[in-house]
């Protein structure tokens, strides 16, 4: 309910003041004044669709990331999951200009895009499996996420320094990326995507719910503990990488929203915690981008501050409570 | 002679570690042990022998460097994961704390290996799930946090698991570490009942000796180079106990069938009285370094008498007699006049 409401509430509102019986009336019958029907197909409907997709997306791969790592501070943000996409898709602008021609690069699929992206963010996930084996204290994992983060933000700057300029104005663009700059071609991608990494998210339940208990119980309940992690993975790397690939970076969304989640539901299920996660991740996305348009002014907030503002105390909480009892393991 | 079939058994087992460069890393070789039906087995050993390694072995977690592995006479490599995890449950050391994990939930993953893809719980299930939790003694716990409760009932709670996941064999990684004297007690006595009510072949590793030896029906004495297995009666009787320590200046007491630290006697004491005032006053007189013999020529004699609850105690000393109202004063003075 909540959901519908927060959608039709994106719609509704935005730094073109339209009113509130057009919207109505345009969205019953398709027919208003040309540049209202224009603003709500073309820019906001899509860019409330991304931002539904964007939230289940970032939520549910900070979810499985947090049982797969069994750390409560994962998240496709934190652990440079979202730098790793971004690394993916630099080398495929930036790192292959040399070998294509100039003019071709601004028609790089989307396909090709979102592809770049799974790699990227897949390649970093498994560098902090391999890690996270042989360490095991959360907070080290932390900041080792944020160092493969930042070497790969440090990677990407050098290959801007080295590219050709027309290769650098399409990847600039692109990292410029917000909710609102996907095109109905880029919203179809994405839309396949997340369905197909949520289809494995959901396959995946039973398997999540068994490496709750760590490695050694999963495996002797019978489970595959290898091939878990990564099908796991693979639905990770596609709902990260495709939302970063056409929105850019999101903080904070994917460690939030699975504690608010366990805190609603109050359950460590995951039957129960995929959905509840999915449905939150969408509220709060929509939610913060209607703060982020500021109702009734002409400015827009980037969608990345709010989720920030949003998620960081979520954060802090769980920091603070994991100093007194240990959430996990 | 075997009066009862093994439901496990090995045949010249060798247990470690393959390491990274390809070496083995040999912790235990020539494991032949066995476990049968309905039997509580106690390991028992040292740290670092390879207690841990050799159950983890057992419960199909790592596998064999060589050596064969039966269950039910079928080599476990045979298995499927999945048809073992029907045959295996397990109990590691580590705990779970998952802050939101239900009692419940946690005892409900034992189904796993019986559920479907999505892991629902049919009636049959839940039915399971609730026998365990009742048969673990923790009725009324099931909607509580795994985090919330203490050591003891969490330890119950994962017995539970192994039970709703219907296995003919359990293991269990010291499972009475980390609890206080009673939960210590009160797991084993649920591990007995189970392996005596169910006959499941139930195998667990721990440091309390004295309760193995009370309650187990079969120990496994893990030394350095054999192990060796019995009775509990068995092993007191041919005095092997005493080699797990055989390093260090624990001695076993055959009486007691517990370890204990030798004294060194400062002196000796003559001692008459009868039943448990007498041996009472004998621990209290070894504790503080005196040897106890009989009264006769003693140069110091205690002498000790109960009467309807009331304990007396009489010294008599170059001459005096003097009396004291508990052994503490008597302890009190000893200690004074043998420090001279």
């Amino acid at each position: 309910m909540v959901l519908v409401l927060l959608f039709l509430l994106d719609l509704f509102l935005g730094s073109v003041r339209i009113p509130f019986c057009e919207i109505v009336k345009i969205l019953i019958s398709g027919e208003g004044k040309e540049e209202w029907v224009t603003i709500i197909y073309k820019f906001r409907f899509p860019k409330a669709i991304t931002a539904l997709l964007a939230g289940v997306a970032l939520s549910v791969s900070g979810l499985q990331m947090q049982t797969v790592f069994r750390n409560p501070l994962a998240g496709p943000y934190v652990l440079g999951i979202s730098a790793g996409a971004s690394l993916g898709v630099a080398i495929l602008m930036l790192g292959f200009s040399s070998l294509i021609s100039a003019s071709n690069i601004l028609n790089i699929g989307n396909w090709a895009i979102v592809t770049a992206a799974w790699v990227g963010s897949g390649l970093i996930l498994f560098l902090i499996l391999i890690v996270s084996i042989r360490v095991r204290d959360i907070m080290t994992i932390l900041i080792l996420g944020i160092m493969f983060g930042s070497a790969t933000t440090a990677v990407v700057s050098i290959l801007q320094y080295f590219s050709h300029e027309t290769a650098l104005k399409a990847f600039v663009v692109w990292t410029m990326g917000s909710l609102g700059h996907v095109s109905h071609e880029q919203l179809q991608v994405l839309s396949f995507s997340v369905i197909i990494g949520l289809a494995i998210s959901f396959a995946s339940v039973k398997l999540l719910n068994a490496l709750l208990l760590g490695e050694t119980y999963a495996t002797s309940l019978g489970l595959n503990v290898k091939a878990s992690r990564i099908l796991i993975f693979l639905s990770t790397s596609i709902l990260a990488g495709s939302i970063t690939a056409f929105c850019g970076p999101i903080g904070f969304i994917g460690i939030a929203v699975p504690h608010i989640a366990r805190m609603i539901f109050n359950t460590a299920d995951h039957r129960i915690l995929l959905s509840g996660t999915l449905v939150l991740g969408g509220i709060l996305l929509l939610f913060s981008d209607i703060i982020a348009h500021v109702p009734g002014y002409d400015t827009i907030l980037p969608i990345n501050s709010v989720t920030a503002l949003v998620g960081i105390p979520v954060v802090v909480w769980v920091i603070i409570r994991n100093r007194k009892y240990k959430a996990f393991s | 002679m075997e009066y009862i079939e093994p439901v496990l058994l090995t045949r010249d087992l060798e247990i470690g570690f393959v390491l990274n460069n390809h070496k083995k890393k040999i912790i235990y070789s020539d494991i032949n042990i066995s476990a049968g039906k309905g039997e509580l087995v106690a390991l028992i050993g040292r740290n670092g022998v390879g207690k841990s390694t050799l159950l983890r072995t057992l419960a199909n977690l790592q596998k064999p460097l060589s050596g064969e592995i039966l269950i039910n006479s079928t080599e476990i490599n045979e298995l499927k994961r999945i048809e073992a995890a029907r045959i295996i449950s397990f109990v590691s050391t580590e705990p779970i704390r998952i802050a939101n994990l239900k009692v419940f939930d946690l005892v409900a993953l034992g189904r796993f290996p019986h559920t479907n893809w999505a892991g629902r719980l049919k009636q049959r299930d839940r039915k399971l799930v609730q026998e365990a939790i009742k048969s673990a003694g923790l009725e009324g716990f099931e909607q509580k946090s795994v985090a919330e409760i203490s050591d003891g009932e969490r330890q119950r709670a994962m017995i539970a698991r192994t039970l709703a996941q219907e296995t003919g064999i359990v293991i269990l990684d010291e499972p009475t570490a980390f609890l206080d004297l009673p939960g210590k007690y009160e797991i084993v006595k649920i591990l007995n009942d189970l392996a005596t009510n169910t006959g499941k072949t139930i195998i667990f590793s721990t440091h309390d000796l004295n309760i193995a030896v009370h309650r187990a029906d079969k120990i496994l004495l893990m030394l350095p180079h054999e192990i060796v297995s019995g009775a509990p009666e068995d092993l007191v009787l041919t005095d092997r106990f005493a080699d797990i320590f055989i390093d260090s200046e624990l001695q076993f007491d055959v009486h007691k069938g517990d370890f204990l630290l030798p004294v060194d006697f400062k002196g000796k004491i003559g001692l008459s009285g009868k039943g448990l005032a007498r041996l009472w006053t004998t621990k209290a007189l070894e504790r503080i370094g005196l040897q106890v013999a009989e009264a006769g020529k003693q140069e110091n004699i205690v002498d000790v008498n109960e009467k309807n609850g009331i304990i007396q105690i009489k010294l008599k000393t170059g001459g005096k007699k003097i009396e004291f109202g508990s052994i503490y004063q008597l302890s009190l003075y000893l200690k004074k006049i043998f420090s001279r």
